[in-house]
């Protein structure tokens, strides 16, 4: 075993997440190793050359959620990361109707007043009230979730700090926030809103990636997921990354190796080592070893602990406890490279809405309907679609003149029934065309002339993303946003601190608190937590604590 | 025209629960119904069909103490065993958690089953600790109320404590999760895993795989899981209570709808019965839902946010009785012990989802859940009393003839087809959709629980946030009913809690 195989930690996984938290270790001075098995890194924030001269964001395609305390510790614009906010959206009827989100307050008012005036009043109440939900959770997603089963200090003082912050909210505001966590985005949006339209338009952000439907207790939840994050200083603004979502993990990578770190691609961890219920450090498939006492998993809770770890490693229960983790695939992807910009002729000339996410959806229940196809195992024959043109705004993803299009969809199962049988096999050449022309379907509601438009068209069914990306059944959160599976039950109750029965192993993917999407704060409190209990003493050569 | 301390609206068990817990703090109580006897959903009934609710899951000692009543002497009857019927044939009977096959042998899945079920039966005493008592928020803290609900508090902290780290944590992991997946977790889809997916879903417009549904089933099982059918029916419990009632000096008025609540400078002095009559008191309790309680005072009574809030509140029913009456009193098919049992037709879990799919759409299941019991009328004759779910409230083309004979033959299609012989054996059918439920007892959307039973409709958010200590708008104006926390199924405690927190602040 040569000395330079040797780390203090290694990192599994090159998501943004294990950069993240690989860049905050090496920043303490520890020597730290990232492991990937692709050949490229950035996990699901990536940009991928595909077609000759387009760049696509082939998996997640939007940011806002990335913690600004992530960008302030690691320099990110200093290596390079520019996030340009987009100015609205918009969802397109049938019928050859419109409804225009902007970020312009005055805008989307007259907007909404042309769709029903009441909205138009309601939209005010409804957005404080999600704005008050965003600023009672956002200061929880940096810190640790507390065990309600301990009585160690640090537990009881987060969970101080939780009732603390729940009682500071007064009487009602408390029950408005309980409501809030436990009720669905269609019935919260019922009881402000009259338009289906409106509703339809504002629902998505509630069911995209999740197994739950817009009538689902929880989906609320969901949404604010979607909402808490910012861009600069902007809340529940969503933005753009120059040059694709790969720009955030190449920034990320980039801060890793100024500290010091280093990124071993082309080979997946094939075993996680332990001895005497203590991680030693990872077996490469190609042979290689590596050696740490501390190894990081950017993978999912699913794959790390029933894939890589010897089963005898780990007691039952907690085999067990994983096992029954849910992680469903619910969405699929469609990155298509356009020749030059498609027409959308429902929509006013230069309109500023069609630079933002567009849906097609036009109501509550035909989401819901959605989800009902689901649910036995099929894609939606009609889906939600969450579709933007990137290169209207940042013009290296295309060449000149023509355009990139990224269209998310929901919802399509990872265990595809067919002839009664559900598998993830199921997932052929034949079966994702046939979703593409479902889809295609959906996207000529807004363009008619899409399919002149296509150079090249790639589609990703949840099978793709579990097996290029490594997330199980293509789920794109690392574990579906329920009560179950978040907060201190987030990825099991018991190890919501990113570690494990295993000494020395830690999560610090979105399996974890708080969840999936590009945040980073998974990656960064599973560093603050190594930090705190592995580099105290002299276990580790860094000289943080 | 007469004065009370407090009139109660409804004689349904939780009108006579709050009355009776009045009454024995001395206060002067009247109970005004609008039908002719008292007993609500739990004593309705057609022509000379059995009643709409024939049994007993959730009724709470605490609420018969109040009635200064001995359980030991109500005739409760022993509980009931379930038949989890299978299309094939392959019945399985439970008795407690106890799956055997017809012929006695243990099922194969029964031991999943068992452990399941008793870990719900232990987080259900839990839970009942909860629903004894008024949501917490009455009085400040260092009140005696607020001083009681901190010691209950703690207690339940401690119970929790008590039952280990490894339970504790999966308790609240799954709390708010979703039946489906709690119960596949543990056993294979079938028969056994239908039938507790149908327990957690039975009078909610909800599905098994919509989180909050483990909630509903622990709920179910608030004390013990026991199902019982009283003797004599569950008309004779209610003459039981109506009687201890009675005796405080209580006055029952029954046949006496009322007109209107009548408000002075915000402040409730008492109603007018459809008949002209005006009746004073300080304090109206109203076992009807707050969306009823508005129609009664008018809309003006309460500021927007609490008028929007009860206009808002999630009350539609999905469950149709439908009830067939039998030329005998056994069940075809099952061995004469069982002919009492709870049948429950929900042969997996996907069926259950699969038939709360269509009536999101105001559809009728065309395979729809069915949990059906052989009970005797007061006139002895034989009925099998269904509740078919799901039939919405809110159906397509309304609840006219053709709905209800459309449900007849669903109803005994779906009983067939584990039972072949039953249809043979059935003489008559009566069909009581939820429209006509809500006709004759008030019960909005004819909703089992007046109002849906999900997580954001709980405890101190039940029925609204603002409304969750049981007074609601004008002073002196209460909610007693099963729309209140915890909640309906002929428990009592709604209307027991609700004037235990009149009794709080009685000046």
């Amino acid at each position: 075993m040569s000395e330079n195989r040797r780390y203090d930690v290694i990192v599994a996984g090159a998501g943004h997440n294990g950069l993240t938290a690989a860049a905050y270790l090496a920043r303490a001075a520890l020597k730290v190793v990232v492991v990937e098995k692709n050949d490229w890194i950035g996990g699901a924030a990536v940009s991928r050359s595909l077609h000759e001269g387009w760049t696509y964001s082939n998996c997640s395609y939007v940011c806002s959620l990335l913690r600004r305390e992530v960008a302030r510790d690691l320099d990110l614009p200093k290596y390079g990361l520019q996030v340009i906010p987009y100015e609205g959206g918009g969802s397109f009827t049938r019928g050859g109707d419109y409804f225009a989100y902007y970020s312009d307050h005055n805008a989307l008012r007259r907007e909404m007043a042309r769709h029903s005036p009441r909205d138009a009043d309601a939209y005010h109440r409804y957005s404080q009230a999600i704005m008050r939900q965003c600023r009672f959770i956002r200061p929880f997603l940096l810190r640790d979730a507390p065990d309600p089963a301990s009585i160690r200090p640090r537990d009881l003082g987060e969970l101080g700090y939780l009732v603390k912050k729940a009682w500071g909210l007064g009487k009602r505001e408390l029950g408005e926030t309980l409501r809030f966590w436990t009720m669905s985005i269609g019935d919260l949006l019922d009881e402000h809103f009259e338009n289906d339209l409106i509703k339809a338009h504002l629902a998505g952000s509630g069911i995209i990636g999740t197994g739950l439907g817009v009538y689902s207790p929880g989906t609320a939840y969901v949404l604010l997921h979607h909402y808490m994050g910012d861009i600069d200083g902007g809340i529940g603004a969503w933005g753009f990354a120059r040059g694709g979502m790969g720009a955030i993990s190449a920034a990320i990578a980039a801060a890793l190796k100024d500290h010091g770190g280093t990124i071993h691609t082309g080979s997946g961890v094939s075993e996680i080592l332990t001895r005497d219920g203590r991680v030693t450090g990872v077996a490469l498939e190609d042979g290689t070893e590596f050696h740490a006492p501390v190894v990081a998993s950017n993978m999912d809770v699913k794959r790390t602990f029933l894939k890589h770890v010897a089963p005898n490693a780990l007691p039952d229960e907690f085999r067990r406890a994983v096992e029954r983790f849910k992680i469903r695939g619910s969405s699929a992807k469609l990155n298509i490279a356009l020749d030059r910009f498609p027409a959308f002729p429902a929509a006013p000339d230069h309109a500023s809405f069609i630079r933002g996410d567009m849906h097609v959806s036009e109501s509550l229940w035909e989401l819901e309907r959605a989800y009902d196809d689901w649910k036995v195992g099929r894609w939606s024959e009609r889906p939600y679609i969450d579709m933007l043109i990137p290169s209207q705004i940042d013009p290296t993803m295309a060449p000149a003149g023509a355009h990139m299009m990224t269209v998310f969809v929901q919802y399509a199962p990872y265990d595809l029934e067919v002839g009664g049988i559900r598998s993830g096999e199921n997932w052929t050449e034949d079966q994702r065309k046939a979703m593409a022309e479902t889809v295609l379907g959906q996207i000529e509601v807004a363009c008619p002339d899409i399919r002149d438009r296509i150079l090249h068209m790639e589609v990703r069914s949840p099978l793709e993303l579990e097996n290029e990306v490594g997330l199980t059944e293509g789920n794109i959160f690392q574990g579906e946003l329920t009560f179950d599976q978040l907060f201190f039950n987030r990825p099991l109750p018991g190890y919501s601190q990113y570690d494990s029965p295993i000494r020395g192993l830690y999560l610090c993917g979105s399996s974890a608190h708080p969840g999936g999407g590009v945040m980073g704060a998974p990656g960064a409190n599973a560093a603050r937590t190594i930090l705190r209990r592995e580099a105290s003493g002299k276990k580790l050569r860094g000289y943080a604590a | 025209m007469s004065r009370f301390d407090a009139i109660v609206i409804g004689a349904g068990i939780n009108g006579l629960a709050a009355a009776a817990t009045l009454a024995r703090a001395g206060k002067s109580v009247c109970v005004l119904e609008q039908a002719a006897a008292p007993g609500g959903m739990a004593t309705l009934r057609l022509d000379d069909g059995p009643e709409l609710a024939p049994l007993l899951w959730n009724l709470s000692p605490v609420v018969l103490k109040a009635f200064n009543i001995d359980p030991a002497t109500l005739g409760l009857g022993a509980p009931l065993p379930a038949v989890a019927l299978d299309p094939g044939g392959a019945h399985i009977v439970l008795r407690g958690g106890w799956a055997t096959s017809l012929s006695g042998e243990t099922h194969a899945d029964g031991p999943a089953f068992q452990r399941l079920h008793g870990q719900l039966v232990t987080y259900g005493a839990l839970l009942r600790r909860l629903a004894e008592a008024p949501p917490p928020g009455g009085g400040t803290l260092l009140s005696q109320p607020g001083l009681a609900q901190l010691l209950r508090l703690s207690r339940l902290g401690l119970d929790l404590k008590r039952m280990g780290k490894p339970e504790m944590r999966r308790f609240l992991q799954v709390l708010l999760s979703n039946a489906y997946d709690l119960i596949l977790d543990e056993m294979p889809d079938g028969p056994l895993a239908g039938l507790l997916a149908a327990d957690a879903v039975r009078g909610n417009a909800t599905g098994p795989r919509s989180p909050g549904s483990v909630f509903t089933l622990i709920y179910r099982m608030g004390h013990g899981g026991e199902v019982r059918r009283p003797e004599g029916g569950m008309p004779n419990l209610i003459r039981r209570l109506d009687e201890a009632l009675q005796k405080t000096g209580c006055t029952i008025r029954t046949g006496t709808p009322v007109a209107r609540i009548i408000l002075e400078d915000d402040r409730v002095t008492g109603v007018e019965t459809k008949g002209g009559e005006i009746i004073e008191a300080p304090r109206v309790l109203s076992s009807l839902g707050p969306k009823s309680v508005l129609g009664l005072t008018g809309a003006e009574a309460f500021d927007i946010e609490a008028a929007r809030r009860i206009r808002h509140l999630r009350t539609r029913g999905t469950v149709a009785k439908v009830n067939l009456r039998l030329t005998a009193p056994r069940v075809p098919g099952l061995p004469d012990d069982l002919s009492a049992a709870r049948l429950v037709y929900a042969p997996s879990a996907d069926y259950v989802e699969a038939a709360f799919t269509p009536s999101k759409y105001g559809s009728l299941s065309e395979a729809p859940v069915i949990e059906a019991t052989c009970v005797a009328a007061p006139d002895g004759r034989p009925w099998l009393s269904a509740n078919v779910q799901y039939a919405p409230a809110d159906l397509d083309g309304g609840w006219d003839d053709a709905a209800c004979d459309r449900l007849r033959q669903i109803t005994l299609d779906t009983l067939a087809r584990a039972l072949p012989d039953l249809p043979g054996a059935v003489e008559e059918l009566q069909v009581i959709p939820p429209t006509r439920i809500a006709a004759e007892t008030g019960a909005a959307g004819g909703h089992w629980h007046h109002a849906e039973l999900a997580l954001d409709q709980i405890f101190a958010l039940r029925p609204g946030n603002g409304m969750g200590r049981y007074a609601m708008g004008p002073r002196g104006l209460y909610l007693c009913g099963a729309s209140t926390h915890p909640g309906g199924d002929v428990m009592g405690l709604a209307g027991r809690n609700a004037a235990a927190a009149v009794l709080e602040g009685w000046v």
